[in-house]
């Protein structure tokens, strides 16, 4: 698993982007003042900037704080909006540098997702774009290639997931595990060593296939974890998902996962293996 | 139920292999592994079958999908001068 290690670069549009959430605050809380004047229609509203606080009444203090409140909700809405924080250098070859090097891992991710090239690549596109986008919201030392993931998640979730005509999977979590089956860890140990030598022969497309047969959001916890070596709580937070669910969903597509390539192998007659199958 | 610490070995074999579990869980399960057969080599199989999955997902990116994306973000860029809104 080669995770690529992230320098913290020293560029100057990383200092110029700690500075635009002062500056725009300040801004708004000018705007703001100018509309509030008629409406509070305080007269002493100008000699609070004077020093001449103990004039104010109580009232503009409330509106000040209202103001205030106002003005932070606004900031964190427009965080919360996927929105450009404008900056006077360009974030583009910072983000190009560091988030381009991920383009094959998420079109890897983007393909067991679609299921075929065109719209992986769709899907990735998008993804660069949205993460361009909100890269001001990104917190340099942070783990890049999570937070690319999660946007690319989002998006194949809204976008993609919805145009496909895959049965609706959302209640899968809920299946008791007598109903999706599985490869019991009954055999003996000299079985499991054939089928681990099985496996390890399995051909690429017979993985894949058998990836692509299990339910969705268990062939993400699976690729996510396994492929990308994603911590529990990374997938969590990829997935929108508690950190039980991950493991359940992991550790039941990792079993339908054996149980198909052990038929598969039973099939074409791979012979080593033995393990049981409740189909 | 029988208690050679396979039931708590084999329910957190996973987690254990992934780095999951807390320091002294991991060496208990280490020491069990050492010394039974059959969970180890239930073991193996977790780890041969993560390694088949990693193998079989390696992809590589288009030629051009590089191109076509660099694409994109400068004609974000472009629209981001003329105006202020982004275009998601």
């Amino acid at each position: 698993m080669s995770s690529a290690v992230l320098e913290r670069p020293s560029t100057p549009w990383v200092d110029a982007g700690r500075n635009v959430l002062p500056t725009g605050r300040s801004r708004s809380l000018e705007l703001d003042w100018a509309t509030m004047k008629p409406i509070d229609d305080a007269p002493a509203s100008d000699s609070s900037e004077d020093n001449a606080a103990p004039d104010v009444p109580d009232a503009s203090d409330d509106a000040t704080t209202e103001v205030l409140d106002d003005v932070v909700e606004t900031v964190e809405e427009a965080l919360d909006f996927d929105e450009v924080v404008p900056t006077d250098a360009d974030p583009r070859p910072l983000f190009e540098e560091q988030a381009l090097p991920f383009i094959d891992q998420l079109y890897g991710a983007a393909m067991r997702m679609t299921k075929n090239p065109s719209d992986a690549q769709d899907l990735v596109q998008e993804t660069f774009v949205k993460a361009y986008a909100a890269f001001g919201q990104f917190q340099q030392g942070t783990n890049l290639k999570a937070w690319l993931y999660r946007i690319l998640t989002n998006t194949y979730i809204n976008q993609y997931r919805k145009k496909q005509r895959e049965p609706y999977q959302g209640t899968i979590d809920d299946l008791e595990d007598w109903q999706l089956g599985g490869a019991e860890s009954t055999t003996a140990s000299s079985s499991r060593s054939a089928e681990a030598e099985a496996i390890d022969r399995m051909p690429d497309s017979a993985v894949k296939d058998a990836l692509q047969a299990i339910p969705e959001d268990f062939r993400l916890a699976v690729y996510f974890a396994d492929v990308e070596g994603f911590a529990y709580q990374e997938i969590a937070d990829i997935m929108k998902t508690p950190i039980g669910t991950v493991m359940s969903r992991l550790h039941r597509g990792r079993r339908m996962l054996r149980e198909l390539l052990a038929d598969y192998a039973r099939e074409r007659g791979i012979d080593s293996t033995r393990v049981r199958s409740t189909r | 139920m029988n208690d050679c610490g396979c039931d708590k070995a084999k329910r957190d074999l996973e987690e254990y292999l992934r780095n999951e579990v807390c320091r002294t869980e991991a060496s208990d399960i280490r020491d069990h592994l050492e010394h039974c057969e059959s969970c180890r080599s239930e073991a193996v199989l977790a780890v041969t079958l993560t390694e088949a999955v990693q193998r079989a997902c390696q992809e590589t990116a288009p030629a051009d999908l590089k191109a076509h994306v660099l694409e994109r973000l400068r004609a974000v860029k472009t629209d981001h001068e003329t105006s202020s809104v982004p275009s998601l």
